[in-house]
């Protein structure tokens, strides 16, 4: 009585505490495929005349009601089919977590699926998409190809695009004049002078978006045309981050955009902090409502050592989960959900940028985002980033290794040694 | 007391009498419990540690094959493991001791008799009650360059670090961390604490102001040794939720500028990057480490604390 087995309910104790360490949240990968082929046929042969049945379409959180709207529409134009919006959580990472825990257990429940453009590769190869290319070419025309790239794995199209996103350069007319910085360098170089330019710097998705729209201009990529080897060890990539590291050195950048996100980054130039910012349109709305409303203006990535700006594309694709139960009805939905009117609806009503080049000439669009042109210049000019099923491991190397050489732990030539490497190991995951 | 252990001695010595029948009985009512356990906490690590033997496809779909130890001589073989062992175990030592002497410090304090005891009791709270996710959110605004609360007042007194960006130099971005996660526990330290201090009878300390002991050595001869074991629990609780620290790293640097934690680089391997196996190997590797300083928490000072506790009878 007197020793009160201390050890033994420390341990129980221990224990219960220590197993929470052991999240698994994932099954055993069981068997996916399977069920793509045949299903893939049936979806061919019925067209989207009338559709019937119930589809469930699972996206991020409905913040502004369009997702509800267009469901609405589909609903009211389709007595005979009834679509429900099964709204995801608001963070990118979670509704990828929360989808990929649906398709490994083969459930039927989401009909059409609302994926980051980055995550098209990685369902399609463990065979959770249904093959979509016939729809994608009757109908291919309407949407600006560049969006279209997003969906397209393995010579076929798995998705289609639903809206699109691209980065611009907000810079302050008050300090740099009228005219935008036409090259890369000049914003630097201007930057420099005045008070900077800031973008997303912290170690994250946000920085390899940032690397790669500066690699693209400079007509470099990390890897090749079909994703099968490692091009990070180049001269292009040492380039920039050579370009971005001194940026950094000489104050053109402030050491500060290593902690930027993309909020960050906003909070900073909406208080005067920066004469150029690199960000999302998003910013653009909310700038107009600060105390620099009338200061800043928007334009298309600038030109880099002589070749054409091109961006990264942003945006949501919807596709058609292999085990839905309506892939009939899914299409329908989604063509509906892609054709020109719903587009307007997102564009004006969730400043979501549509995948329709018509849509950005449509006047309701045009008094919402006065940008809308430069907009779809900046789409068009964007590149999908790698298109691989591991891509999450390149993002990683990519991130990892511009930070090191942004903070200076390594040189630019070993961080693009090492970027080279740590993508070559990724591609070859078993 | 005494007459509780004179019937449990006399049950027990009848117990060869009635053995069988109560054992059975016994059996039949830990079952319920035993089953729980066993689906709630064995199953899940049985499970994880079969995942971590083998290695999924991430390109062909449900392919998979036995690895045995692979993932955990890749784990062992890399330097992100060794780093976040290294940033785990330092986070731990540092953030754990801070907690013990600000708790030990606001438990004395709140338990001399004042008026308002009572509210700062709950006030004091407060931070733990906070989630860790949204204080960590609170701390990396906070901490925000040149626009954040900390910077601002730094250089408005004129003291060094308000040009430092914080969450973006190595050593400084774990001090964040530790400032957010003392912050956050030391009052659940000082309750655990004002809790043995309580139970310390009065008459000692008046024994000891009798023969002449001056306040430092009633702390040092009384206080302290008699809170021992209320210490020890309190350290053993805090130890082994920092060594599973993941909320603030993951909200305030992401893992950067070396503030990489195994909880931290587990969920990077598992969920972002989807490599089942050897993020599941990473998980049963925390859950060994987690095990192994409890053991040896109980070995060192789970005897300690039987001494202890006999020694004061």
């Amino acid at each position: 009585m007197s020793t009160l087995r201390l050890p033994a309910v420390l341990l129980a104790v221990v224990f219960a505490l220590a197993f929470t360490a052991c999240g698994d949240d994932d099954d055993g990968g069981g068997g996916g495929g399977g069920g793509g082929g045949g299903a893939t046929a049936d979806a061919e042969q019925v067209g989207a005349a009338n559709p019937t049945g119930d589809v469930t379409w699972c996206i991020g959180k409905d913040t502004s009601g369009a997702f509800n709207t267009v469901v609405d529409n589909f609903n009211e134009a389709n007595p005979e089919a009834n679509v429900e919006l099964l709204e995801l959580p608001t963070s990118a990472d979670d509704q990828r977590r929360l989808q990929i825990q649906r398709l490994r257990a083969e459930s039927p429940q989401c009909d059409v699926l609302g994926m980051d453009v980055i995550w098209t590769a990685e369902y399609a190869a463990q065979g959770w998409l249904l093959d979509m290319t016939e729809a994608v070419e009757q109908q291919g025309d309407a949407f600006i190809p560049s969006t279209l790239e997003t969906a397209k794995y393995e010579d076929k199209y798995w998705a289609f695009p639903f809206n699109t996103n691209a980065g611009f350069i907000y810079w302050r007319t008050d300090q740099a004049g009228d005219q935008p910085p036409d090259t890369w360098e000049a914003v630097y170089q201007q930057g420099r002078q005045d008070d900077g330019f800031i973008y997303q710097g912290a170690r994250y998705e946000g920085l390899t978006v940032n690397f790669l729209e500066l690699l693209y201009s400079a007509g470099g990529n990390v890897v090749n045309e079909d994703g099968s080897e490692a091009t990070a060890d180049s001269e292009e990539v040492r380039n920039v981050l050579e370009f971005m590291r001194k940026g950094v050195d000489d104050g053109a950048v402030p050491k500060a955009v290593t902690t930027y996100m993309e909020e960050e980054s906003r909070r900073a130039f909406e208080s005067g902090r920066a004469t150029f910012m690199r960000n999302w349109p998003y910013a653009y709305a909310l700038g107009k409502e600060s105390e620099i409303a009338d200061d800043f203006e928007v334009t298309t990535f600038p030109s880099y050592q002589g070749n054409p700006g091109a961006g990264v594309l942003g945006g949501y694709n919807l596709a058609i989960s292999a085990y839905s139960e309506n892939p009939e009805g899914s299409r329908a939905f989604i063509e509906f959900a892609t054709e020109p009117e719903q587009q307007v609806i997102q564009a004006t009503e969730a400043s979501l940028p549509a995948v329709v080049s018509d849509v950005y000439d449509n006047p309701r669009v045009i008094r919402e985002a006065p940008f809308a042109r430069e907009l779809r210049d900046a789409v068009e000019q964007a590149k999908p980033r790698p298109v691989s099923p591991v891509y999450p491991q390149i993002s990683e190397a990519i991130y990892n290794n511009v930070y090191a050489a942004l903070q200076g732990d390594k040189s630019p030539d070993q961080a693009a040694q090492d970027m080279n490497d740590d993508i070559q190991q990724a591609l070859e995951t078993f | 007391m005494e007459a509780a252990t004179a019937r449990l001695g006399r049950r027990r010595s009848g117990g060869r009498r009635y053995g069988s029948g109560e054992r059975r009985l016994a059996l039949g009512m830990l079952a319920p419990s035993m089953i729980v356990i066993a689906l709630v906490a064995a199953y899940p690590i049985g499970y994880a540690i079969w995942l971590s033997l083998n290695e999924y496809s991430v390109r062909v779909p449900g392919l998979s094959r036995f690895a045995g130890f692979d993932n955990y001589s890749e784990a062992f073989a890399s330097t992100e493991f060794w780093q976040a062992v290294t940033v785990t175990f330092m986070f731990t030592v540092i953030s754990v001791g801070l907690e013990l002497l600000v708790g030990l410090g606001m438990a004395l304090a709140m338990h001399e008799a004042f008026r308002g005891r009572g509210i700062l009791r709950t006030v004091v709270l407060v931070p733990w009650a906070v989630l860790t996710v949204v204080s960590a959110i609170t701390w990396r605004t906070i901490f925000e360059p040149n626009l954040g609360l900390a910077p601002q007042v730094l250089s408005t007194l004129g003291l060094p670090g308000a040009d430092v960006v914080w969450l973006g130099e190595e050593g400084y971005s774990l001090a964040v961390m530790v400032l957010a996660d003392v912050w956050k526990t030391a009052p659940f330290m000082a309750l655990l604490l004002l809790a043995g201090l309580q139970v310390i009878s009065d008459d000692v300390y008046d024994a000891a102001k009798v023969d002449g002991a001056n306040t430092w050595q009633r702390f040092r001869r009384i206080t302290l040794p008699l809170l021992a074991p209320a210490i020890l629990v309190a350290l053993i609780f805090r130890t082994l939720d920092a060594l599973r620290i993941f909320d603030l790293p993951y909200v305030l640097t992401r893992g950067s500028n070396n503030t990489t934690t195994l909880s931290l680089l587990a969920h990077q391997e598992l969920t972002s990057n989807r490599l089942i196996g050897y993020g599941s190997a990473l998980s049963v590797l925390t859950f060994v480490i987690v095990m192994a300083v409890s053991f040896l928490y109980i070995r060192t000072v789970g005897g300690n604390i039987r001494s202890l506790t006999e020694d004061t009878r």
